[in-house]
């Protein structure tokens, strides 16, 4: 508007502001394409940076080079969320030091305790993560309505820990998000108090971007062959996920596979194709390789939305797994129930994803 | 100072004042921020409208109102020239300007505004606010927040997704989306039923440019009327002094075209909106802005009321025209019943909220679901652009009340979060004859799931059920408990069904069956 600028000094000056800006954005991210992204597999404590053991590559579609280690009781722990069988099963075990437990309970009054003694019970951040490793941590910020003492979202402090533990391992960045189904997410992030621990911890927020769903194939679905999910969970070296249990009309309860319903589009289709199969086999696609179920509060009626404190229940319990099943097996039995009595526990059980036998699995109880 | 500086000056402050109301429409709704609705309670027109249609007081409407009543009788109609953002952008789009030997549009034409601005005020005495959407800051407002805003965003989101495809430019769209989205551009794509007949309207408008400059504030404008009759008796004047040549190059430099060269060159100052375009061009700087107490007129050549002002003639016209308006707009089969689907923002409460609403659009802007739109015809014309929830669209957020905070009239009260969270603006009741587990005997229960309410007012019956398949299956079915819902829409937004949801939202049957 100033009085007399040519168009051509307008655009010369348009283009070197524009350009320095881009240059400079540009610097601030150093997000490696994803083509060359860093092996996208847990490392064990002992050996961080251990080769492949040249058996495993062939089982996996995705041409990954990094080691998997496993407890050899553990069946069918595909080693990323990435495009792998779940049938996939019987991978070999690689030698462990200190056996890790298969699940852990801790049982405490204080959250951040509790999430570092159960992390510590089945083999350490560092036994699923290398240096400089891209994690995502996936809570459950379902709705923007209440602060976390209602359990409707999962504890921040809880949420904080894994940050902390993931940065204190070297992860590169750690970001935390959900898609809410009631409320903006800023908004969500907020209120649930998880926007302000995550941000002291070190960790970023991200707001879950509609452009970063690709469309998948689900070669093991029932009702679902091809689904739209977040891609940056496909491409995360670590994906951790952190529900919080709560009751649920439709899924019975919402637990961990359930939680994962955060990172796919077109949730309507999923209920109207058969909720329960639907999130079994998504579950097949998308597999954190860590599940931390935050039971230090649950929700036992009115969820998934929850507003009032007398159907809130202090558990003061976390537990962890990497077997999702098994930590959503486990998570029922808060609500006096058994792994059966959920559908997509038992689907995901058939499928071959985890073990909902609890007498079947090493588990550690701790109290914190 | 001189002249020159003065224009730029004015280009510059034109500049920022535009950006100011940018940045105040971006930034509606957040907390903490200016009030966003600062160029409502700057612009008299709708202040004055609404105290009167509403027979209420709004301070903060009135003490902008008078403040801007008293510039004008001052200083003129700087509003227009310096602030008006529709001016600006009138400003900045190519215009035709009358040559010297053109004969000019009839200077009739320019009573028209006045016939407006009567026709609005009487029709606001009559008790109806319905044609404040020709006031200038509700048009660019609402062309910004239902049609400019929602295409600039889906353009930025089209080019980040076709630029995420490029492998090495993932972490530039990255940082672009980190920094700027929620903050600049909204999280969610912005969606309106009526943004394309507000560009239509609005783009009309500036095309008129191409007739005669300012063709806009010249003949059309209500709010430039009511300044102009304001600025009839300003302090500060223009004049033109005896050395003056004869070289017209101050009326061709008018954008409003007022300076009569018939007439020594002088200009209306109820036409001239104080831009200042004609001192520096002057051949001789025979012409200056004076203070001059409106009553000493020496030297004048023309008569201060015009024969295009408002005459006792075109008072009658006007009145006749707002009385048959006015009937039109009563025996509306609205008047009667509303459209069944007229749903309300949360405390907004008939009728007074027809007679309160500007149909500024801030409500639409802040609103974070898109579930407020402009209404075309489902509140009647009476009603355009008025606020009405589409649930199907987006529902009202359980956890938001930006609505009521951000409305400058109070025609969507200010509720606390606690008192709109029980404000029923809505029964839900469900369509059996879609609904899944009653058509297929299979659960599906994504309304109860969704309803915010802590003790949930939709519930579930469990129950043995003939399937179409001819087999017996247990089944939970969804029941509303009506006494319980507010109506926020959260089901009907998220049902599962494609096309008509099998769970609808209705107005309350107390608020809206009839008048």
């Amino acid at each position: 508007m100033a009085d007399k600028m040519d168009r051509r000094r307008f655009l010369q000056r348009l283009l070197v502001v524009s350009a320095t800006g881009a240059l400079g954005l540009d610097a601030c991210t150093s997000k490696p394409a994803p083509a060359t992204s860093t092996p996208r597999l847990a490392a064990s404590p002992s050996s961080p940076a251990a080769t492949q053991p040249p058996a495993l590559t062939a089982q996996l579609p995705t041409a990954t080079n990094a080691p998997t280690v496993i407890p050899a009781t553990q069946p069918a722990l595909a080693p990323a969320p990435t495009v792998a069988p779940a049938a996939a099963t019987e991978l070999p075990a690689a030698t462990s030091t200190a056996a890790p437990a298969y699940l852990a309970v801790v049982r405490g009054p204080n959250p951040a305790e509790l999430t570092r003694r159960a992390v510590a019970a089945v083999g350490g951040i560092e036994r699923f993560m290398k240096k400089g490793a891209d994690v995502i941590v996936k809570p459950n910020i379902c709705t923007s309505y209440h602060t976390f003492e209602y359990a409707t979202t999962t504890n921040p402090e809880v949420v904080a820990t894994l940050v902390k533990l993931c940065l204190g391992a070297g992860a590169k960045r750690v970001r935390v998000m959900d898609f809410p189904f009631g409320g903006t997410p800023q908004a969500s992030y907020t209120k649930s108090g998880i926007a302000d621990a995550v941000k002291a911890a070190g960790g970023e927020m991200e707001v879950m971007s509609l452009m970063k769903y690709r469309s998948l194939e689900v070669p093991q679905g029932k009702l679902i062959k091809k689904w739209d999910v977040y891609g940056d969970i496909m491409d995360a070296d670590l994906v951790i996920n952190v529900p919080i249990p709560k009751d649920h009309s439709a899924a019975g309860l919402t637990l961990g596979m359930k939680n994962l319903m955060g990172v796919v589009r077109d949730r309507d289709g999923m209920h109207a194709r058969g909720l329960h199969q639907a999130i079994a086999d998504v579950a097949t696609v998308v597999r954190p390789q860590l599940t931390i179920v935050d039971a230090v509060r649950i929700l036992t009626r009115n969820g998934p939305t929850g507003g009032n404190l007398n159907d809130v229940k202090k558990t003061d319990t976390v537990i962890a797994s990497t077997d999702v099943v098994a930590a959503d097996a486990y998570a029922t039995t808060l609500f006096g129930m058994t792994g059966k009595d959920i559908d997509y526990i038992r689907y995901g059980a058939e499928m071959g994803l985890g073990e909902m036998d609890l007498t079947k699995i090493k588990i550690e109880e701790i109290n914190a | 100072m001189k002249a020159q500086t003065v224009r730029k000056l004015r280009h510059w402050v034109q500049l920022l004042a535009f950006l100011f109301f940018l940045f105040l429409l971006i930034g509606a709704g957040r907390t903490g921020f200016l009030p966003a609705d600062l160029f409502f309670r700057l612009d008299p027109l709708a202040g004055l409208t609404n105290m009167i249609a509403a027979r209420q007081v709004v301070p903060a409407l009135l003490i902008g109102s008078l403040i801007v009543l008293a510039v004008s009788l001052v200083l003129g109609r700087v509003w227009c020239g310096w602030l008006c953002p529709l001016g600006t952008v009138l400003d900045w789009a190519p215009a035709h300007r009358a040559r010297s030997k053109e004969s000019d549009l009839p200077v009739r034409w320019r009573q028209a505004k006045y016939f407006l601005l009567l026709l609005i005020l009487l029709m606001a005495v009559l008790g109806s606010a319905s044609l404040l959407f020709l006031d200038p800051i509700t048009l660019t407002y609402r062309t910004a927040t239902s049609a400019a805003w929602p295409a600039l965003n889906a353009l930025v989101t089209g080019s980040e997704q076709a630029l995420y495809a490029v492998p090495w430019l993932r972490g530039f769209v990255d940082a672009f989306e980190g920094a700027l989205r929620g903050s600049l551009f909204p999280t969610y794509q912005p969606l309106y039923g009526l943004g394309v007949l507000a560009a239509l309207l609005f783009l009309g408008l500036v095309a008129l440019n191409a007739v005669r400059d300012r063709f806009w504030c010249r003949y059309l404008c209500p709010l430039g009327a009511l300044m102009g009759l304001a600025s009839k008796f300003a302090w500060l004047r223009r004049t033109v002094g005896s050395a003056c040549v004869d070289c017209q190059r101050c009326a061709r430099a008018c954008p409003t075209g007022t300076i009569d060269a018939a007439h020594g060159f002088e200009s209306d100052p109820a036409e001239c909106v104080m831009c200042l375009e004609c001192v520096p061009v002057c051949a001789r700087v025979e012409q200056h802005f004076v203070w001059r107490a409106p009553w000493r007129r020496a030297g004048n050549v023309l008569p201060v009321w015009r024969p295009y002002d408002p005459s006792r003639r075109q008072f009658i016209a006007s009145a006749a025209v707002a009385v048959t308006a006015a009937g039109l707009l009563g025996s509306e089969r609205t008047a009667g019943r509303d459209d069944a689907r007229l749903i309300r923002p949360p405390g907004a409460r008939k009728p007074e909220f027809m007679a309160q609403c500007i149909r500024c659009g801030v409500c639409l802007k802040v609103c974070p679901t898109s579930g407020l739109q402009p209404s075309l015809t489902s509140a009647g014309w009476a009603g355009t652009w008025t606020p009405v929830l589409v649930p199907r669209l987006g529902p009202c957020d359980f956890s938001c009340n930006a609505c009521g905070q951000a409305c400058p009239t109070g025609a969507i009260p200010p509720l606390g979060l606690d008192e709109k969270q029980q404000t029923v603006i809505g029964h839900a009741y469900i369509d059996r004859s879609r609904c899944i587990p009653w058509v297929d005997g299979r659960n599906c229960i994504v309304c109860e799931e969704m309803c915010p309410l802590p003790d949930k007012a939709i519930k579930l019956e469990e129950l043995e059920v003939w399937t179409p398949g001819g087999v017996t299956a247990q089944v939970r079915r969804p029941y509303v408990v009506h006494d319980r819902c507010i109506g926020c829409g959260i089901c009907e937004n998220k049902c599962p069904l494609k096309g008509e949801p099998a769970i609808r939202v209705y107005p309350p049957s107390e608020v809206g069956a009839t008048g």
